[in-house]
This record gives structure tokens, sequence and C-alpha cells, in this order.
């Protein structure tokens, strides 16, 4: 998805201003002549800058339009791919606590190897010895405390 | 010199045992696999160890630490050339080179430069600490906030030169990663800045999971969007690693020198450790190149020169820990501790009391750097493997990857979610042509330059002119201003020169 | 086409069958069946986590199950101290709480406060010293504090804004008769960078524990003026007390101690003070702390409750008195 410099610019301009708003409160601290609020008011003041050398650029150019999709926002398919990896990181960030790591990584692959046209009679078993392998991997080896959720009857 | 060959020879009684070398081995192996998952850096690798060197003699311990380091900095650069995902920030700087080559088929030369450079700059930093330990250490303990500051100036002028053709969207990625960078309360004035009333985002924004999500979950995305026909995934030769290496050692000893030595140069900087090393190197590189337009297309000069400079920067970071208690690095922070958990306080007193035990750490570099060769020639020689596997399975194995990896940073989901977050940004900004690296450098250089801003300035009571006040921050200070005027300058002079040719005076 | 749906019947049977033994099996066993989580709001490598590794191992080895370390860090300690107290009190969750749960909350950083937690044991006490480069025209305690009542602005450093070193060198200015913010706090990562920078004469004073300038001080570096306790400490008995050197008694220094979540079960939390205190008496660990430098100290749920209500109280006077807290 590509979008003219000018629309982008002026998206910047607009968090570079949103900075200096979040900062103008900022208070200042004793024995500090410089406080929380300079550096990143100067950083969105040299945002600004360049944001607006960005439109300026944007505009001279008359050929691009405004927002041009890519191929991808126009195919169903490849739209339920990135809905699957954004879909399937938000879940995992919402429920992995509850769901456990095993069975939200199990549906995140079976998922996500459908929709790439993994040969059906695979998913399950790649899913689940990559499943497997990852948690033996970070679990044991790594002692990253990975979250047992539905399974924590049977952990091992 | 007879001391040394006696202390030596201590050294090398305590070093060549089966027990010791069997560490050794074990940990070369635990660092070169944690090296080439993506996420885990070597940072972590040692922080893993520390509990398994508890049960350990202090040399073998100590060993520990140093080959798997050493390992994991080199690995680094597998995932980096074959998936274009960096296994450790360290190799970040040079992973689009290095998967440019992969691309066009010369992914074995890639790998093999980054191994055999990277034996050779830990070689040479080994060298650099085994002789100028305490001599060294004293020059950077003269160092202060206005001498960092200049050093951090340096490191960030370095986003312009990796910098894509568009000068202006990589200084915008720059701020946007200097912005993200005042996130938290970790600034001067323990503040908290940006937070929404969040515990977590007080904590600031982790590196890992944002390069994570920058360089691997936005990887995924890209694939996930491909509507071109199936490509046949470009089948990296891997045999041959150390094909025409001869010749690239020939041509670019110089770029070799000076990588090591000033990868070592900046390892010794506390602070500044394998990152900054090749960040800057890979910049330097450029610059001195008789053929900078070739680097970004898949040119292995830039990786030569950036290989060798992080693993020497590795070696670097020793000096001021061993001879003074001051880390280096986060590395050498942990191994510090372990240092003292095992008796052998590090300060000058070290090497009068005990030197067969220094020697015996150098004795471990050198070894390490050593069985680097084989065991990354074999490291790579399987990776071939994650070529083999065909992508459909491949990528979203790499996305539950890169959960784990991002979630074992600080072990909350947190992280994840800021990898998502970060992997859909940089999605869409790479689409529209802004580079990502800079926003990577703005990030790790952040806090370091507002803070040895705002504390320079408490010192010096508010007057700018004591950063040219110091002799060594002056000295610094006129390098880096010189750097960074460079392109400008020269483009002028190059403007006036034109206008005198052409009998025009210069607009 | 009856066959497959057999199996499949087969197989929904016996995955429900497993859900239901699911919560049946963490009733029946004792504390601990599954390994612990230790958190440590400091970053690996540093004193906090090394003092709550060495323990960790040990207490693992004493309850037959892995007591895993992890460094959830940032924001001065707010995030892993937030992570402990919000962790469900089961007990498989402790974490090391830090001096900086009693002083985060005066300036409004977080609403915890010790009282957020189950205490379980103080492990360590290390007071804050005074130092000096080797080449300072300060020679004694006496020096500095003469400089500051003339009116002069030490520039002095050892931690953050408002950390527990930034209270002790105000507030011994306090106490010995001159004015706090003739310290001029110059912000640090921490001890280490501090006393680099003393060294490379960034600033004045530093005033860190003296485990934290053993390194330094032992190169011929760095000299310690005072140790700010009431006592001399048996790891470096020539540094005077602030007592000797001052005339003042003024006691301010930094302490470990582990912690649950508010409402950790009593027959659990007297488990894991056994096993701690195992730990802690062992000679591994009184080894370690020596080797450290660091001070061992111990006192139980209840004495670490009333320490901790103290240092709550005593730090916010402090705070109040050199103005960093309203």
């Amino acid at each position: 998805m590509k979008v003219n410099d000018a629309l982008s610019g002026a998206l910047l301009a607009l968090l570079a201003l949103v900075v200096l708003f979040a900062v103008k409160d900022y208070p200042t601290i004793p024995g500090q002549d410089i406080g929380p609020a300079a550096f990143p008011s100067l950083l969105a003041g040299l945002l600004l800058v360049c944001s607006a050398v960005l439109v300026v650029r944007g505009l001279q150019d008359r050929r691009a339009a405004w927002v041009s999709p890519g191929a991808w926002l126009r195919s169903p398919r490849h739209l339920l791919n990135v809905g699957l990896v954004v879909g399937g990181l938000a879940l995992y960030v919402a429920a992995s606590d509850t769901v456990g790591f095993i069975p939200l990584s199990l549906l995140i692959l079976s998922a996500l190897f459908l929709a790439l046209d993994v040969r059906p009679l695979l998913v399950l078993p790649v899913a689940l010895v990559a499943t497997l392998v990852i948690h033996f991997v970070f679990y044991k080896l790594l002692r990253v405390p990975l979250p047992w959720g539905w399974l924590q009857g049977i952990a091992w | 010199m007879p001391d040394l060959i006696h202390n030596a020879l201590l050294a090398a009684q305590l070093v060549f045992q089966p027990q010791v070398l069997l560490v050794i081995l074990a940990s070369a192996v635990f660092g070169m696999a944690v090296g080439a998952i993506p996420g885990l850096t070597a940072t972590m690798a040692t922080a893993l160890l520390v509990p398994i060197t508890f049960f350990m003699d202090p040399i073998p311990a100590i060993a520990a630490i140093v080959t798997a380091t050493a390992m994991a900095i080199f690995s680094g650069d597998i995932p980096g050339a074959l998936l274009r995902i960096p296994g450790t920030p360290a190799s970040a700087a040079y992973t689009d080179e290095a998967y440019a080559m992969t691309l066009k088929g010369r992914g074995h030369q890639a790998l093999g430069a980054g191994l055999v450079f990277s034996a050779i700059g830990g070689l040479i930093g080994t060298a650099v600490l085994i002789v100028g330990a305490p001599a060294l250490a004293e020059v950077a303990l003269k160092f202060s906030s206005f001498e960092y500051f200049w050093l951090v100036v340096l490191g960030l002028s370095a986003a312009v030169f990796i910098g894509s053709a568009n000068v202006v969207k990589a200084l915008i990625m720059l701020i946007l990663g200097l912005l993200v960078a005042c996130v938290g309360l970790d600034n001067p004035a323990g503040y908290p800045r940006f937070t929404l009333g969040n515990a977590e985002l007080m904590g600031g924004i982790s590196l890992i999971p944002v390069m994570v999500g920058m360089f691997a979950v936005s990887e995924v995305l890209r694939f996930c969007v491909d509507t071109d026909p199936p490509l046949r995934m470009v089948q990296g030769r891997l045999s041959g690693v150390f094909e025409g290496i001869g010749a690239t050692a020939r041509r670019y000893k110089m770029g070799i020198l000076r990588g090591s030595l000033f990868g070592t140069v900046i390892g010794i900087q506390p602070g500044a450790g394998a990152d900054m090393a090749s960040w800057l190197s890979y910049a330097m590189s450029k610059r001195f190149s008789r053929e900078p337009e070739k680097f970004g297309t898949g040119h292995i000069e830039g990786i030569v020169e950036s290989g060798a400079a992080n693993n020497s920067a590795l070696a670097g970071a020793w000096i001021p820990a061993l001879v003074f208690g001051i880390p280096g690095d986060s590395i050498t922070a942990i191994a510090i501790g372990v240092l003292y958990m095992k008796g052998l306080n590090p300060g000058p007193s070290l090497f009068l009391n005990n030197p067969q035990n220094i020697y015996a750490i150098f004795l471990v570099f050198i070894l390490a750097n050593l069985i680097m060769v084989p065991l990354g020639w074999a490291a790579i020689r399987l990776s071939a493997n994650i070529l083999r596997v065909p992508r459909n399975i491949l990528m979203p194995v790499i996305l539950v990857f890169c959960v784990v990896g991002s979630f074992a940073i600080n072990n909350t989901v947190f992280g994840v979610l800021l990898m998502l977050v970060f992997g859909v940004a940089a999605f869409l900004l790479e689409e529209n042509g802004f580079p990502v690296a800079p926003a990577i450098l703005g990030l790790v250089l952040g806090s370091m330059l507002e803070e040895t801003f705002v504390t320079s300035m408490i010192k010096a009571d508010g007057d700018p002119l004591v950063f040219f006040e110091r002799p060594i921050s002056a000295t610094l200070g006129v390098v880096t201003i010189t750097v960074l005027l460079w392109p400008v300058g020269s483009a002028l002079w190059r403007r006036w020169r034109l206008g005198r040719r052409d009998g025009r005076v210069p607009g | 086409m009856s066959r497959m749906s057999t199996i499949r019947a087969a197989l929904g049977a016996a995955l429900l069958a497993a859900a239901a033994a699911l919560p049946l099996a963490p009733a029946e066993a004792a504390w601990p069946e599954r390994p612990i989580t230790f958190i440590v709001p400091w970053g690996a490598g540093g004193g906090t986590d090394a003092v709550a590794r060495t323990l960790a191992t040990l207490m693992e080895k004493d309850l037959g199950q892995p007591v895993n370390v992890v460094n959830r860090t940032g924001g001065s300690g707010v995030v892993g101290h937030q992570a402990i107290a919000s962790a469900p009190a089961d007990g498989y969750t402790v974490g090391m709480v830090t001096i900086e749960i009693n002083m985060m909350h005066w300036v409004n950083l977080t609403p915890l406060t010790h009282k957020d937690y189950t205490p379980l044991a103080l492990v360590n006490v290390d007071p804050a010293g005074l130092q000096v480069a080797a080449d300072s025209p300060f020679k004694t305690a006496k020096d500095v504090v003469a400089a500051a009542k003339e009116g002069k602005r030490l520039k002095a450093s050892g931690t953050g804004q408002g950390g527990i070193w930034h209270l002790a060198a105000a507030g011994m200015m306090s106490a010995a008769g001159a004015d706090p913010n003739s310290v001029q706090w110059v912000p640090s990562q921490g001890s280490a960078p501090a006393l680099q920078d003393l060294v490379a004469s960034g600033i004045q004073i530093t005033s860190v524990s003296l485990p934290e300038a053993k390194s330094m001080v032992d190169a011929g570096k760095v000299r310690n003026l005072l140790i700010m306790d009431a006592q001399r400490s048996p790891s470096a008995p020539d540094v005077p007390t602030i007592k000797e050197a001052l005339g003042v008694d003024f006691a301010v220094g930094t302490w470990r101690g582990i912690g649950g979540p508010k409402g950790l079960p009593p027959e659990i939390a007297e488990k894991l003070v056994a096993s701690i205190k195992k730990a802690h008496e062992s000679k591994e660990f009184k080894d370690f702390m020596a080797q450290r430098g660091f001070s061992a100290a111990w006192m139980g749920p209840q004495d670490y409750a009333a320490f901790m209500a103290k240092s709550d109280a005593d730090l916010g006077s402090i705070m109040k008195a050199i103005g960093l807290a309203k």
C-alpha cells in the first residue's frame, strides 16, 4: 500500500504535534536546567521540519496518486493471510495466560498453514512437532516460563 | 619475559583439561544455537549461562561465557543472511547486505566471510586485550559524559551513511527511533514520559521485541501479501563456504584491520558493545570504500569489516571489565558478576595476585575464536536445511519463534504486543520507502544521547563550551563535526570546482 | 466412514476425559508441585540479580522444584515490583523487594507500597558511603561539608534522579547542617558509571555503598571518606562512621528482601521462609556475600514488615526535607 509522501508527511507532522502537546505540561526538575520535555520537544520540532519537506515533495510529484493500494488489498486471500498473522498475534497477547502456549501455537500454526496452502495431511503433524520442539527448547532448556494455560494439569 | 612464559604455562594447565575443553565445546554449540535464533541475543545467552556456571570452577565458568558469546555474535549472521532476520542486534548493520548476497546466490560467501573475519576480528581483539588491557583501560577511564556525547553523535551520524537514497526519510526514521527511546521512566529526570499510565511502558520500549517485529514480523507479512506467483526460494549454495576467502582477505586487508581495531576500541568504551561497533564499522567501511555505491546491493566489503568489528568489540569489552570491574557492555556486566562469584574480583590486584587466571581467560578467548571456524562451518552447512524448508511452513514457524523470543526478554506478553505493533508499522513504512535501520539505531542510542547531554550540561552549569574544553572531548567533537559536515562540505566543494571550470560563480 | 467417526468419537471422548481431569490435579498436590518464578526488578548481572540467583539456586535444591529467576527490569524498578505485587498469591511467584518500593510512591510514580506484599525475609542491608577520587582536593568528609557550607555546589552522582544514593548525599548534608541543595545531583545509570565519572573528574563526590566502590578503591582510584551507618563495616574497618567523621547521627542504606504478592497462604509462606533461611545460612551464600562485600542481614517476616514500615516513614521524611517529595 503506497501513500503519497504528502499524506505520510502530514501524518508525521500530526504525530509531532501530538508529542509537543503531550510534553507541554512536563514539570521542571530541581537542579536540572534541561527538563524531561526538552529532548522530545527538540525531536518533535525536527520531525515537523522533515515532514514539511516530505509534504512539499509529495505535492510536487503530481504523478503520484494519494493512495495506491497494493495488489494484496484487492485479493481476499492475501487479506486473510495478513488478518491471520495480525489476529493470531493479537489473540496470543490477549489469551496466552489463560489458554497457554501449546494450544495457541497449535492454533496459529494450523490456521496459517491452511491459509498458505500447506498439504492438509501435513498441517496438524507439522504444527504439533514445531510447537513441541519450540516448547522443549525454550521451556526446558532455556527456562523461559511459557504459560501452560489449559494444560496446567498435565504440565511436564 | 620468563614470568610471562611461566604464567602462560600455568594458564595452559588450567585450560587444557578435559572438563574445561568439554565446557568450551558445549557452550560453543549453545552459543551458536542461541545466536542463530532470532530474538535471542548474546546477552541472553550469557544470562542463561549464569545459573549453570554457578556449579563450575572459575575458569570453566568464564570460559563458558566467553565462548558462548563469541559464537552467538557470529551465528547471528546466519539468519541475517538467509532470512533477513538478524540473530543478534550486532548483525543488524549488515543484514540487508548479506541477504542481498543470498538473493544473488552468494549467501555461502557472505556467511563464509562473516565466519572467517569474525574469527580474525576476535583474535585481533584478543591480541589487543592481551597486550593493552591495563593501558587501554586507563584511557577509557578518562571518559566522562562529554566524551560519550560525542561518541553517540558519531554513532547517530552512521544513520546518514547507512541510510538509503532518501536522506529525509532516513532522518525521519532516526527521529522516530529517538522518540521511541524517550518512552518510559529511564531518563535523566526520572519522569515518566508517554507512558499512558501503563506500568509496562514505564519500563520503556525494549529493543529486542521491536527488532524482532521490525525485521521478522514485517518479513512474514511481506511473504503473506506476496501476490506474485509463488517464486521458488533462491536455492542458496552453502557449500564452498571458504571459497574465495583468501582473495577477499587480501583485497580488504586494510578493512579487516581497521574493523578489528576500531571494534576493539568501541568495545572498550563502557556501554558501547558489539552492536554499536558493527553499525559504526559498516558506516566507516562505506566511507572509506573505493566503491561505496555498491554498498547495500550485496557487496561483501561491509560484511568483512563490520563482521570483524563486532567480534573484536567483544574482546575489547573485557578490557575495562577485567582491569577495573567496569562493564564494557551488557555481556561483561554479567560476566563481572560471575567473576565476583568465583572470587576473581576484577581490578588490578587480579593481575598482580593471580596472573595465571588472567592468562587462562586470554587463552580461552584464543581457543573460542579458533573453534569458531569449524563449528561455524558446520552451523552454516546445517542451516542450509532452513532454506530447503518450504517457505509456507517456515514462515509460520518463524512467527511462533518470534513470539517466544519477544516473550522471553522480560517474560511478559507485553513484548509480544510491542513486536506486533512495530512489525505492522515497519511493514507499512517500508512499503513507502522508509528504511528501518535508522530507527533501530535511534532506539539503541537515544537514551544515551539524552543522558550524556543532560548530565554534561548539569556538570558544566549550563555552559555548552565545556564540550570543547576537555582535551579528549574537544578532539572527539572536532572529529564528529567533521564527519557530520563531510558530505555537505564535499558536495559544496564539488559544486565550487564545477563552477570554476565552467567559469561561473557558485550559486 | 463409520470407522472414521468411531475414531473421532473415541478421540473426542479421550479429550473430554482429559479436560475433566484437569481441574482435579492441582488441588491434590502439595506446594511446590511446579517451578517457582523469582522476579528480580533489576537487570541481570547487577548486585540484586546476583543475590537473587544465588538464593534461587540454593532454594531450588531445598524445594526440589526449579526456582527460575526472571529479570523484569525498567522504570527504576516499577515494572518488576508491579509484576510481583500483581502475580497470583499462590506461592509460585515471589520476588526481590528492594528499597525503591518505599521511595517510588512518595513521588507518585506508582501507587504500590510495601503493604502490597507478603513480607518473607530481609536478606541484605548495605549502608551508603561517601567517595572522592584519589586525587581530589577533599581529604576528609569535613572538607566536603565545609565546601558545601561555603555555598559551593558539589556535583554528585551514584544513581538516577531521586534514587537512594541521591537521598543519602542530600540527607548527609542536611544532617551535617549544610543546605541539602548544595548537592547538585548528576543522574547516572548506576554506581559503576558514576564511579567512572568520578575518576574521570566529571563529578566531585559519589555516595554509593562500599561494595559497589570496592574495586575502584582497591585499584587506588577512589577513596572512601565515611560510611553512613552506626558502626564500621567488617569488610572495610578503616572507613570511619558518619558519627566519627562528621559528629552527626545519620544512617541510610539500600536493602534487599524477598516478598510475595499480598495474601500468600500462611502455610506456603512458612515453607518459603524456611527455605530462604536455610539458603541464607548456607556456606555458599555466606561465601558469596563475603566475596562481593555485601553485608548479609536476616529478618523474618514480622521483623521485615516492621523494618519496611520504619524505612518507609524515614525515607518519606528525608525526601520531604530535601524537596524531592511534596
